[in-house]
């Protein structure tokens, strides 16, 4: 989310209204007023979680004229905002040719405009996937207004009953955009945010430490000696990391993150308060926020099934997805492709092979 | 407590001061006044209750430059009169005060001998008076004059008729200059000014200043020059907003684990080093008002534990009272403001006593940080609900931080336990942000409680003082009487009061003092009190004994106040809202509280 809004600060879109419900004290402490961000930031709640659509009438009240409809949890980067805004007076959707599964629905097109939105399981629906950003009238949400009230709560019918009053052009979008719609995404979203990676270093770095690459280190983080780090790597602030700990690209480091002496971190994200033992591999894995792990842990990677809830998606290349405050003992490997859920607990000695659900402790 | 802002610029002054007026709501008022230097006279508006009602009456007063005051009463009531600024006889100076003059009666004597008339029952309308017979001949060298008559705590601003100027003057209590382009500022605290400049001048006690919209001049009260350089504050505008939360509390509840976060920041890898360190103390004694006192109290279990140097904690207008020692104690001076007139009085007589100090505080350059021989700053950022929250929290950081500190310079700590509680702070922001993560669940019990007269807060050893900080946040906003109390004493005295219209909040984390705790929950129980047991995560065992469990995550049983009293500060919070409390504003009481 902070991606999308520097998008949209670079391309001089400053007036920023989220609509924020589960768990938004933590949206609205990241971002605050949005000062630090050059935006001004207001918050609309949305108590219920009904739909997108649902989610953009709450903010009526703070738009005129139109306006940009972005989603917080996909990752696009300037040029598709500027693409978004290149129609200039005109309205359009962002979309993108792709055989992924559409969270947003794909687009019918009609020459050069969409004639209607349908949802992508429908017959002989093209491969033409919405992104869920959207540059609209305010007269929409009119519209919107009575689909809402009606009980349909997505964005979806109201844009179809549009459709004849207003022209919506589809805009092929020539940036960057990845949606996270599965957990594993969000490492490839990773891995594209650290692409415009600066090198910064605020932290301390004792010496014999190795850099190759763009590495950034956040304020009051030590980096202890024999480190090697092989950049784009970002790391934020108050961690302790060393010695001799081997991170390769593209991985992040949130805050206050301690890892042990031996351990070794491939291409992969580390939510802040994690603190991982010595000895041990992550690779390909996704740590959510405050997991614990004591020592010798084996996440490597491989080509794997991942099951979520009873599917089975096949992922190349995937270590380990672990969900926050999950805490593990020492000496556990873990099958790649595996998920540990949130607050579960993995005894020392385990050999996972399967998901472990949350809460659950397993031996 | 009483609020000072004054201007004097090229723009129109009104908007701008009432502006930097509002950001002083936070400190607690009762009412509000504003005088401005209009063409041809001294214009002079006052009223009781908010600023927005002073703001209603105003029209529109023309002037670059002008004084404003809000008042929180302390001689004489809070009525329009009583509210300042206050004007002289004939109407050529205005004056707004902060503090307590305590040689105010006599002077006042001689004025009415003199036949000045009075309009108020305020100790500092004698300014107005006293500058209009002071000899002189501009408003500096009469401002200097009548400051030499004075005894007391004052922060003062003055202004006269016709000029665009400002003559301001500080001793005891707080005064910045906010330092702006063709414009200046005065006012009581810097969060009053971050709109418009992030560059303020601290003055110190017995300093006064001249401003005008291009100058700016430091002197002490002898009105010989003295050099002060202005500093950059970090804190921007955006920290003193709500973004987005109900109230300034529950924003700083949220805001705790990056509170935590940044007082930790570059201090748990590498010592402190300092030579302040090096003497041996033999006993400590640490000093607080109201939650810094609490935090004091679990500082005492803190230190103890850590440095096993004896530790008692007082209340700091209490602290001259007692009698100076053989052996010189290390004095800890807990303030958020650094500006509290208690603790600054503690501490001054600490040193004059020949103790070492060290102040606990949360803003950069404030009077305490001139007291004390060392500093250690908690870094939670501007706290503008009045309820202290994010400041305790980080209050007790910087206890734990000294403790490791003390305990590894006198050898009492191996340093394998030093390791093993710096993993244990650092997992404090997590371990807090997953109580905050159950916000809704106390939100829910709240429901509960909220009928109640009184409730009781029951804990042992360090928790006993998490207990009386819990009662302490639920008196201040939800107005529930609540008494915090060490579980074994309850048999002692206070069951005679316990009822089913007494709820009890019982802390039962996994400590050596659990069973116990298990017993005085009983006790409790057998008297029909509805019981809340906080308990640690895991604990399967407390619901067969309590009627409602909340718990929190595992830590050190010398950690554990911290995920506790962020509980009961959303317990009361809640509290409050489901009463329709003003939970940022809570009637009576003032943030900074720069009176003894």
């Amino acid at each position: 989310m902070d991606y999308v809004i520097r998008s949209l600060v670079s391309n001089q879109i400053t007036d920023i209204v989220m609509v924020v419900g589960y768990r938004k004290e933590r949206i609205m402490s990241y971002f605050g007023d949005g000062d630090d961000f050059g935006a001004k930031i207001t918050y609309v709640n949305q108590d219920k979680q009904l739909g997108n659509g649902h989610a953009l009438i709450q903010a009526r009240d703070h738009l005129d004229g139109d306006f940009l409809v972005l989603p917080g949890d996909s990752l696009m980067d300037a040029r598709s905002v500027a693409d978004l805004l290149s129609i200039g007076a005109g309205h359009g959707a962002l979309v993108i040719e792709s055989e992924m599964p559409a969270k947003y629905g794909v687009a019918v097109l009609d020459r050069n405009r969409i004639s209607g939105v349908v949802d992508k399981s429908g017959e002989g629906a093209s491969n033409v996937v919405l992104t869920g950003a959207y540059k609209l009238p305010a007269s929409f949400l009119g519209v919107l207004e009575r689909c809402v009230e009606g009980g349909d709560y997505n964005i979806t019918h109201a844009l179809n009953l549009s459709i004849s009053q207003m022209k919506l052009e589809p805009i092929f979008g020539q940036g960057l955009w990845i949606d996270a719609v599965y957990p594993w995404d969000l490492l490839e979203v990773n891995h594209a945010a650290l692409l415009n990676l600066t090198a910064q270093t605020a932290g301390k770095i004792e010496p014999d430490v190795l850099i190759h690459g763009e590495v950034s280190i956040g304020k009051g983080t030590t980096i202890r000696s024999g480190t090697t780090l092989y950049g784009p790597i970002s790391i934020g602030s108050g961690c302790d990391i060393g010695p001799n700990v081997s991170i390769f690209s593209s991985t992040s480091i949130g805050d206050n993150v301690t890892i042990d002496p031996f351990t070794v971190v491939r291409n992969s994200l580390i939510m802040s308060d994690c603190s991982i033992g010595s000895h041990s591999l992550l690779s390909q894995s996704v740590l959510g926020y405050g997991v614990k792990v004591r020592s010798h842990l084996m996440a490597s990677s491989a080509d794997a099934y991942v099951n979520l809830e009873e599917e089975f998606y096949k992922v190349p290349n995937i270590g380990t997805l672990v969900g926050e405050d999950c805490a593990m003992g020492s000496g556990i490997s873990i099958e790649p492709g595996t998920i540990l859920g949130p607050k579960s607990k993995i005894m020392s000695g385990s050999r996972v092979t399967r998901n472990v659900p949350t809460g659950a402790i397993h031996s | 407590m009483c609020g000072i802002v004054g201007y004097t610029g090229n723009r129109e002054a009104q908007e701008i001061i009432l502006d930097c007026l509002k950001r002083l709501e936070y400190r607690g008022y009762d009412s509000a006044g504003l005088a401005m230097v209009s063409p041809g006279s001294l214009q002079l508006k006052k009223s009781m209750g908010e600023i927005a009602v002073l703001e209603s009456n105003l029209g529109h007063m023309p002037g670059t430059t002008g004084i404003a005051h809000t008042r929180w009463a302390t001689h004489g009531k809070p009525t329009t009169e009583n509210a300042h600024p206050f004007l002289d006889c004939k109407g050529e100076y205005a004056v707004v005060h902060n503090g307590i003059l305590t040689n105010y009666m006599g002077l006042k004597e001689e004025l009415l001998k003199k036949g000045h008339e009075f309009t108020s029952e305020t100790d500092s309308e004698i300014f107005a008076h006293l500058i209009e017979d002071a000899p002189g001949k501009d408003l500096k060298s009469k401002v200097l004059s009548v400051l030499k008559l004075v005894d007391g705590a004052y922060a003062i601003a003055v202004v006269e008729k016709g000029k665009n100027e400002i003559v301001a003057a500080r001793n005891e209590s707080p005064l910045v200059v906010g330092v702006g382009h063709d414009e200046n500022f005065v006012a009581s605290d810097v969060t009053a000014l971050l709109k418009y400049t992030n560059e303020v001048i601290y003055l110190m006690d017995k300093e006064a200043v001249r401003i005008t919209p291009d100058s700016i001049e430091t002197f002490d009260l002898e009105g010989r020059a003295v050099k002060r350089d202005s500093q950059r504050v970090s804190w921007n505008l955006e920290d003193a907003e709500r973004s987005g939360y109900p109230h300034f509390m529950l924003k700083e509840i949220f805001e705790q684990p990056r509170a935590i976060h940044e007082s930790l920041l570059g201090r748990l890898e590498s010592r402190e080093e300092d030579s302040f360190f090096k003497s041996k103390f033999p006993s400590i004694k640490i000093i607080g008002c109201g939650t810094s006192y609490h935090a004091g109290l679990v500082g005492k279990y803190i230190l103890e534990e850590l440095s096993r140097i004896p530790t008692t904690t007082q209340i700091s207008s209490e602290y001259r009272y007692s009698p100076v020692t053989e052996s010189k104690p290390l004095v800890v001076c807990i303030t958020q403001s650094g500006e509290t007139a208690d603790t600054l009085a503690a501490a001054k007589e600490a040193r004059r006593r020949g103790c070492k100090t060290l102040a606990i505080t949360n803003v950069l350059g404030s009077a305490i940080t001139r007291e004390a021989d060392h500093v250690i700053y908690t870094r939670a950022g501007p706290e503008i609900g009045v309820a202290a929250t994010k400041t305790f929290v980080t209050q007790l950081i910087a206890l734990y931080l000294l403790g490791l500190e003390l305990g590894t310079m006198s050898n009492t700590l191996s340093s394998e336990r030093r390791r093993e509680l710096i993993a244990d702070m650092r997992s404090l922001p997590r371990v807090v942000q997953s109580v905050l993560n159950e916000a809704s669940k106390i939100e829910s019990l709240a429901e509960n409680y909220k009928g109640a007269h009184s409730m009781f807060f029951i804990g042992r050893h360090i928790n006993y003082p998490t207990s009386l900080e819990g009662a302490l946040k639920t008196k201040e906003i939800s107005y529930i009487h609540g008494e915090g109390y060490p579980a074994g004493e309850l048999k002692h005295g206070p069951l005679a009061l316990l009822s089913k219209d007494t709820p009890v909040i019982a802390i039962c984390v996994r400590d050596h003092t659990y069973e116990k705790m298990l017993g005085n929950v009983r006790e409790v129980s057998a008297r029909d009190s509805p019981v809340l047991a906080i308990g640690s995560e895991g604990d399967q065992d407390l619901m067969k004994y309590a009627e409602e469990v909340f718990l929190v995550p595992r830590v050190d049983p010398l950690f554990s106040p911290v995920p506790i009293i962020v509980a009961l500060q959303l317990l009361a919070y809640y509290l409050a809202m489901k009463k329709g409390c003003p939970i940022d504003k809570p009637r009576n009481i003032a943030k900074t509280v720069t009176v003894e």
